[in-house]
């Protein structure tokens, strides 16, 4: 695998963009993908913000001061990303956030990309009740394995207040699945 | 055995070594073991069928069209823009003279009705629009106030008729 500092310098050369290019998008679309799927729930939604992602990272990658890991920049970016859909939708739809991810949960029941079965549908309509951090942090550590410290670095947030937002979340969830 | 002198108990030996590392095997088993009972592994999404493989293929195909054809969606946008405006202007002028009052004959000006008999000569004679015309119907502001000259009048008839006596025009009439 490409380094990642030689990677980024290939980025910003004319010269070498576009197959520097390819392995970003190869190298990191399954699990960008599966971050955003995780908030946006429906395939289609998930593809655009994708491909919105990967053109965002494209066009101000020489703005990217490698501050932080490449990854963690691109997984931020697929963060803002999907929540900004999201915004935008509730807006053009002309329903409050709360209302629409409700919807987004009841239509996973029709969906063809979809195949959980109850249980896997009640841990949806549980993560639908929490809140935007808490549901982040749960997905990113619980179904991607992400260590608290990459977390953290994506999020922008302490390890330690991202550990109590994953016990809350668990304790929620867990709650909600024994509730109803 | 190891023998701990303060005390009358034994522990294995290296069992404190080695506690850190057991206890945390054990907090990963409770913890795993808890969360599998209850929380699902897996969201139960799948995607498209070759998704991944085509992907690259979208992305880097959008992002030309995104990067390249830029300074053309600017001139796309100008059209529009213009377009929309005139489509705009045009439905403003529809709504006026749909709403405002209806065209008549009064509202035309004289000098339009004139350029429009000027170029469209009417296929009657001049008897038959006195005929057509009534003579109430007139205004007085249309008649020249200023008479026509007596010489001007005794030029034209010079010219134009062969012979004066034809109109029965009494001499003495005329000094």
């Amino acid at each position: 695998m490409i380094a990642e500092e030689v990677l980024i310098a290939q980025l910003k050369q004319k010269k070498s963009q576009t197959k520097a290019f390819k392995v970003l998008v190869n190298t990191y679309k399954e699990r960008l993908y599966w971050h955003i799927r995780s908030i946006v729930l429906n395939h289609d939604d998930a593809d655009d913000v994708l491909q919105n992602t990967f053109i965002k990272v494209y066009k101000h990658i020489d703005g990217f001061k490698g501050e932080s890991k490449l990854y963690s920049w691109m997984y931020r970016i697929a963060t803002n990303e999907s929540l900004t859909f999201l915004k935008q939708q509730s807006k053009k739809l002309g329903i409050s956030i709360d209302t629409l991810k409700n919807n987004k949960v009841e239509k996973l029941q029709s969906d063809v990309y979809f195949e959980g079965d109850a249980i896997q549908l009640k841990l949806q309509k549980a993560l639908a009740t929490l809140p935007d951090k808490q549901k982040l942090v749960f997905t990113m550590k619980y179904f991607r394995e992400m260590k608290y410290e990459e977390i953290s670095e994506v999020l922008e947030t302490s390890v330690g207040a991202l550990k109590t937002s994953y016990h809350l979340a668990v304790k929620k969830i867990e709650a909600y699945c024994k509730t109803y | 055995m190891k023998k701990n002198t303060p005390h009358t108990f034994n522990v294995p030996e290296g069992y404190f070594d080695s506690f850190y590392k057991r206890l945390m095997e054990r907090l990963n088993h409770t913890e795993a073991s808890t969360q599998t009972t209850l929380i699902p592994k897996s969201e139960g999404f799948r995607v498209p069928e070759r998704y991944f493989e085509e992907l690259p293929e979208k992305v880097y195909s959008r992002q030309l069209y995104k990067g390249k054809l830029i300074p053309l969606k600017t001139y796309k946008k100008i059209y529009y823009s213009a377009a929309a405006l005139a489509a705009v202007v045009l439905l403003i002028f529809g709504l006026t003279w749909k709403t405002g009052t209806p065209l008549t004959f009064d509202t035309l000006a004289n000098a339009e009705i004139e350029a429009y008999f000027e170029y469209h000569p009417p296929d009657m004679s001049a008897y038959e629009i006195a005929e057509a015309a009534s003579v109430n119907t007139i205004a007085w502001n249309n008649v020249p106030e200023t008479g026509i000259k007596e010489e001007n009048l005794w030029e034209y008839l010079s010219e134009t008729i062969e012979d004066v006596e034809d109109i029965n025009i009494l001499y003495n009439a005329y000094p």
